[in-house]
């Protein structure tokens, strides 16, 4: 069997809602909507939305399926990453529109400006600068032994 | 001189629809036509693809759809009018201009020459 090069990965999330998450991320993450289709019962069956360069896939939560939002799992342990020039204002915006604070923005020592949300649907994401401005050296140097007070900066 | 437009990239398929459109191509399957024909058939935008290309240009309002659409299509782009705006415009110059100088650039390096095998 050979191993295969995969032509892309994407992310498909579940959420009780599908109005309310659209206009969320469009709002809080500046999100496009390309596509949407519908169960003949009315259930939107998936959006794609355009994220930057990048797509995020959302359906509502089809419990037939066990597909289910993290609101009715009673948690999530994936996290979503969003690079943005301004994390500060991205990180406000968001928690303005409903979004809970999980990790308060700040300079990380991997060389980032970091901060996680949990959405009002559960999902979290990390906001973040770009992540290539340290090389990997520099990083391992400023590893710390753990966490501080539920956080990775350093003060 | 303009400023430059600070879009952040554009996808293949994205550069190639706005090339079409500058050309004067205005409905989906015309694109479509355009885009093949460029590559020598190499290149063919599927109907999902030409469709999700077009909404992320008209989200990021380098697109418009033109008055001549058909509203009974909505997610057939091929039956559908675009033209550029004039962001647009200015972002296909700017990709436009930036491939020019790799092409110069692989120019130099010998590798349109013909004049450079290796082994």
């Amino acid at each position: 069997m050979t191993r295969q090069r995969p032509l892309g990965l994407g992310t498909h999330i579940f959420v009780p809602d599908a109005d309310a998450a659209v206009a969320f991320y469009s709002e809080a993450f500046g999100a496009a909507e390309l596509i949407r289709h519908r169960l003949p019962d009315g259930r939107v069956l998936f959006v794609e939305l355009a994220v930057g360069p990048d797509k995020l896939l959302l359906s509502e939560e089809i419990a037939e399926l066990d597909a289910l939002a993290p609101s009715s799992l009673g948690g999530s342990p994936v996290m979503l990453l969003l690079e943005l020039e301004d994390v500060d204002g991205t990180f406000d915006h968001a928690v303005e529109l409903g979004a809970t604070v999980e990790m308060p923005v700040a300079e990380m020592f991997w060389g980032e400006r970091y901060g996680i949300v949990r959405d009002p649907f559960g999902h979290h994401w990390a906001l973040c600068t770009r992540r290539e401005q340290l090389a990997p050296d520099e990083v391992a140097e400023r590893v710390p032994a753990q966490p501080t007070n539920g956080t990775w900066a350093s003060e | 001189m303009s400023s430059t437009s600070d879009y952040p990239a554009l996808t293949t398929a994205g550069f190639q629809v706005l090339l079409a459109l500058a050309s004067g191509r205005s409905h989906g399957y015309a694109v479509m036509g355009f885009v093949e024909q460029l590559s020598n058939g190499r290149v063919r935008l599927g109907p999902g693809t030409l469709y999700r290309t077009l909404a992320r240009l008209v989200a990021d309002e380098l697109v418009r759809e033109s008055e001549a659409t058909d509203p009974s299509a909505p997610h057939d782009a091929r039956r559908r009018y675009y033209e550029l705006t004039p962001r647009g415009a200015q972002v296909v110059r700017e990709e436009a201009e930036l491939l020019a100088r790799l092409v110069d650039a692989a120019q130099t390096a010998g590798l349109l020459n013909g004049d450079r095998r290796t082994r």
